[in-house]
């Protein structure tokens, strides 16, 4: 096969010399015969006669051995694009139209397409990444939460799996970290990771620079490329160099691959806690550390799975706290991207079905210029084209409009990609990898050719029926091919309208959503409130000289802590532009805050019912409930006389009230928090529900306790987040005018104090609706551009219909039709074709809808508000589209009308 | 009596002719013709296309040489594809042959 391709291309270099050869052999072949003939007895005519008749045809012999050297169909085909060229230059708007339309449908999808290549389809940096995954562990009775592992579970797990390669673990907590020991740079607060014994190996990536630390050297650590490029701008002797974490110096000893990531792309640094030390957390029932494996070869993580649940017993037994507790394993691609999946895909579908629609309106254009080039096709076929000849005209002519609208959709791609990364998806991470590589350039590129098959065969199979031969004899008018080159049209609308129908209740499910989301009130004024998140040195606490009651570390606060956050409130009080200033421990609106387990003394609590007894849990200083506005219904609110050593108290919501309280006054009542050293709190006041989650649908319990009241032992999870205190203001005007200000101030306190944030409520609570907000960007613009291309196929259509009924309105109009009349019959018959269209798209948009339940928000997958806005809205538009066509069909003139027959 | 060709037997036969040496055009389709004893219906001219088939197929190469009577002419001769396919073809040809003969016998 390889070689006659050789062998062809070899000949065309030397085809001129060739045909003269070729003819040299012809001449000798036949004066030899000629002359063989003429030494048997004949006579020169007779000889010659007989050595031509015995030669046949001179001219076909020539005409097959070129063939025999010809490309097949190569030729053919570059003859059919000529004149698909030239034919296209005669109907410039025609070719224009189709491409542009094609290119809309190409472009939408290369970009979903590129997103999704670059998200789900990429691999991981690793080696064989697909083998290396992340365990988590689900409470009783909720198997699709994913949590993390203490030490005890992961020690279970690592020793008794048989599935594995390697195993390690991580545990995320935030360093203030600076290059210099002296503070002369401003420290700043980063995220690192304790690494386990094998952690590093488990992902078998080397560092760029340098090595990886051993097990044991506790001081030295590895930071990421980023740190490295931001804090020591890339010096390339970095190795050796040190980093001070809360002042400790550290030893650099290696910068991680670009790009290398362990759970999440924001953890900086990378150092070791070997194994012995994680087993003195043993029976910690703190789950901070994830969990991660590389799989056996050829195990998958299915089967990984179910050895993992025959473990789970066995778990239960050796670590009473984890009994009922579940084991999951996913791949680490999963773990990192799973989340992307459905919305991406579910966007894919979308730009399909905007694709399909951009091919009706161009297979319908096809069609209408079908039926134009009747005559051109008819004295092709009287002239001795077949019908497949024809055919493959055609489907020439349809591939190469849809090459050029995907060469166009390519290019917008480009640009596309570029746009949607730099505003909607701006903060996305798993996006950052996102770009045309060739695995987009060769779908774009099946695509345009599947585009040019799917939109070209019927109306190519129409254009060259042999019904429409008669065509040539006639004036040009084919009465039955046109009939069901309408039909087909029609059919086209139907399906148009039904698919643009689809994507608009799509896209109006996700734009409630985020009405609702929106709209629906959070509980507190979220209007002029910044909060600057203040993370604390662990010089605040004191070491581990004790133990909770399951063994887990504990840590001592000493009062040192609450006098600088006290400190800090009070002079952030005083900026200026600044009306009330308060701590708290989870921002508002921002972040999960812990989930407490609590009793009331007195109060029997059966086995069934003590999960249900919890309550999210607000450490906070004073004038919180005065600088979020949160209505304080009942009693008092939390202030500065709530110290250490005083009566401990606690506020409660108003949904904590209602379920835990029924029929009582909550107010003078005792709680018991299931927190350690925590005593019995006398509930003081009841304050209005936060929806703290904006995605929550019902009010959650929720119970405030003063900052300054929690036990001075606390665990080390929690000591974790009460050390980077979120301080929050209330400012008269915009808090952007007070932000430096308000970073000046914390200077004044202490020039020590690393800032890691500073930001307005309202802007990052915006941020917890970004993906419900570009999901409805995304496919609003989608359903948006199907809308207006199904509109112009309503309208080609329409515009056909008059202008071929235009002699049948004509003899209506003689024979005394009215105006009203003629629009009926025009509107009526848009009428028909939009109401089957909508009647389809109800269905399919039906089945279509819970694909996206997952992301809707107070309003259900098939909400009929939304179905009936999407449908009427688009048979209103749809109308107003015909009512143009049906008004020309007004202006027919009878006369003229009649004049053409 | 002249007879059709069975398709795909024109290359069969001029492999044939040329197994024994190198033959330019007019001398395959005499040894053909003569071989057959004026058996086969073969324009001369068919010859051609199909002797370029095969050049383009690899069984064959051509050179350039001077006939018997001092004339240039194209030789034609055997590539070592060329030879291999000659005895598949051949091998193939005589089990239809006699394939065929079995059928016509019993029937």
């Amino acid at each position: 096969m390889f070689g006659e391709i050789l062998r062809k291309l070899v000949h065309l270099t030397r085809r001129n010399r060739f045909e003269e050869d070729f003819d040299a052999e012809i001449q000798f072949h036949l004066e030899t015969r000629i002359a063989d003939l003429e030494s048997e007895g004949l006579s020169k005519e007779e000889a010659v006669a007989q050595a031509r008749r015995e030669f046949g045809s001179r001219a076909r012999a020539s005409e097959e051995t070129r063939s025999a050297w010809n490309f097949a169909g190569l030729e053919q085909t570059i003859a059919d694009v000529r004149f698909a060229l030239r034919s296209f230059a005669r109907r410039k708007t025609f070719a224009f139209a189709s491409i542009l339309c094609l290119a809309i449908g190409i472009t939408a999808n290369a970009l979903i397409f590129s997103l999704v290549n670059g998200v789900l389809l990429r691999e991981l940096p690793y080696p064989q990444a697909d083998r290396l995954t992340s365990v988590r562990f689900s409470p009783p009775n909720q198997s699709d939460q994913k949590l993390g592992s203490n030490s005890g579970t992961y020690f279970f797990v690592r020793d008794h799996a048989d599935v594995f390669e390697r195993t390690g673990a991580i545990r995320i907590t935030g360093f203030s970290a600076s290059p210099d020991a002296k503070g002369e740079t401003p420290p700043e607060w980063i995220q690192g990771a304790w690494t386990s014994t094998g952690m590093t190996a488990v992902m078998g990536v080397e560092p760029m620079l340098g090595r990886w630390y051993a097990d044991e050297s506790n001081p030295d650590l590895v930071i990421s490329y980023r740190l490295w490029k931001r804090m020591y701008h890339g010096a390339p002797d970095i190795v050796g160099k040190k980093i001070y974490l809360d002042s400790i110096p550290s030893n650099i000893v290696g910068v991680a691959p670009e790009g290398f990531q362990t759970m999440n792309p924001d953890i900086d640094l990378w150092r070791p806690q070997p194994d012995r030390n994680l087993a003195n957390a043993l029976r910690s029932p703190n789950r901070v550390f994830f969990m991660f494996a590389r799989l056996k070869p050829g195990i998958s993580v299915e089967q990984a799975q179910i050895r993992l649940s025959t473990l789970e017993p066995g778990l239960g037994q050796e670590l009473e706290m984890n009994r009922g507790w579940g084991i999951r394993i996913e791949s680490l691609h999963d773990a990192y991207v799973g989340f992307m999946r459905r919305p991406l895909l579910v966007l894919q579908g979308a730009v399909l079905i905007l694709l399909l629609i951009a091919c009706a309106n161009a297979a319908s254009l096809l069609l209408a210029q079908a039926a134009a080039r009747q005559k051109e096709f008819a004295v092709r076929v009287a002239l001795g084209s077949s019908r497949a000849r024809l055919i493959r005209q055609l489907l020439v002519e349809n591939t190469m409009l849809s090459l050029a609208g995907g060469a166009a959709g390519t290019v917008m791609a480009w640009f596309g990609v570029q746009a949607v990364l730099r505003t909607t998806f701006a903060a996305n991470h798993a996006l950052q990898d996102v770009s045309l590589d060739w695995r987009v350039l060769a779908f774009t590129f099946a695509i345009s050719l599947g585009t040019g098959l799917v939109f070209g065969v019927l109306p190519a199979m129409q254009g060259s029926r042999p019904a429409l031969m008669n065509a040539v004899r006639e004036s040009g008018r084919s009465l039955t091919a046109s009939v069901s080159n309408s039909r087909l049209r029609g059919a086209f609308v139907v399906a148009q309208v039904a698919l643009a129908l689809v994507l608009l209740t799509g896209s109006g499910l996700l734009i409630r959503t985020l009405i609702r989301l929106n709209t629906t009130d959070t509980g507190l004024n979220p209007r002029n409130v910044a909060v600057i998140q203040v993370p604390f040195s662990r010089t605040f606490y004191s070491g581990a000289n004790r133990q909770n009651p399951t063994g887990g570390l504990l840590v001592l606060f000493d009062g040192r802590f609450d006098a600088l956050s006290e400190r800090v409130r009070e002079r952030l009080e005083q900026v200026p532009g600044v009306l009330h200033a308060t701590a708290a421990v989870t921002p508002p609106l921002g972040g999960a805050p812990r989930r407490v387990q609590f009793s009331r003394p007195g109060v029997n609590i059966s086995e069934s019912e003590q999960g249900i007894w919890s309550a999210e849990w607000y450490p906070v200083s004073a004038n919180y409930f005065e600088t979020l506005e949160i209505p304080v219904k009942a009693g008092r609110a939390i202030d500065s006389n709530d110290r250490q050593k005083v009566r401990p108290v606690a506020m409660i919501n108003e949904a904590m009230a209602r379920q835990f309280f029924p029929n009582q006054d909550p107010i003078g009542q005792q709680i018991q928090l299931d927190v350690v050293d925590d005593l019995p709190r006398e509930i003081v006041g009841i304050v209005g529900n936060v929806r703290q989650d904006r995605y929550q649908t019902r009010p959650q319990p929720q119970v405030y306790v003063p900052r300054t009241q929690l036990p001075s032992f606390m665990d080390m999870t929690m000591s974790f987040e009460i050390l980077v205190p979120s301080f929050i203001v209330r400012t008269t005007g915009d808090p952007a005018t007070v932000m430096p200000a308000l970073r000046a101030a914390l200077h004044d306190v202490s020039p020590a104090l690393p800032v890691s944030s500073i930001r307005t409520v309202e802007e990052y609570a915006a941020g917890q609706l970004q993906d419900v907000q570009q999901y409805a960007t995304l496919l609003s613009l989608f359903g948006g551009i199907s809308v207006v291309l199904a509109l112009t196929g309503i309208f080609g259509v329409m515009v056909n219909t008059v202008s071929q009924r235009t002699n049948e309105i004509g003899i209506r109009v003689a024979l005394g039709a009215t105006a009203g009349d003629v629009l009926r019959l025009v509107i009526g018959q848009g009428l028909k074709l939009i109401g089957a269209g909508l009647t389809l798209g109800f269905v399919v948009a039906l089945a279509a809808t819970p694909a996206i339940g997952s992301f809707l928000w107070g309003v259900s997958a098939n909400d009929p508000l939304t179905f009936a806005v999407a449908a009427a809205g688009l048979a209103g538009i749809a109308l107003l589209v015909c009512y143009f066509p049906a008004l020309r069909a007004l202006r027919v003139q009878p006369v003229v009308a009649l004049r053409n027959e | 009596m002249t007879q059709e060709l069975l398709p795909g037997t024109l290359y069969m036969m001029v492999l044939r002719t040329l197994a024994s040496g190198p033959l330019h055009g007019y001398a395959i389709a005499r040894r053909i013709q003569d071989a057959s004893r004026g058996g086969l219906q073969i324009e001369d001219g068919s010859l051609y296309p199909a002797l370029n088939r095969m050049l383009v197929k690899g069984w064959l190469k051509a050179e350039w040489g001077t006939s018997d009577n001092n004339r240039r002419a194209r030789f034609y001769q055997l590539t070592p594809e060329g030879r291999k396919q000659l005895e598949r073809e051949a091998s193939d040809f005589d089990q239809l042959i006699k394939s065929i003969q079995l059928v016509m016998r019993s029937a």
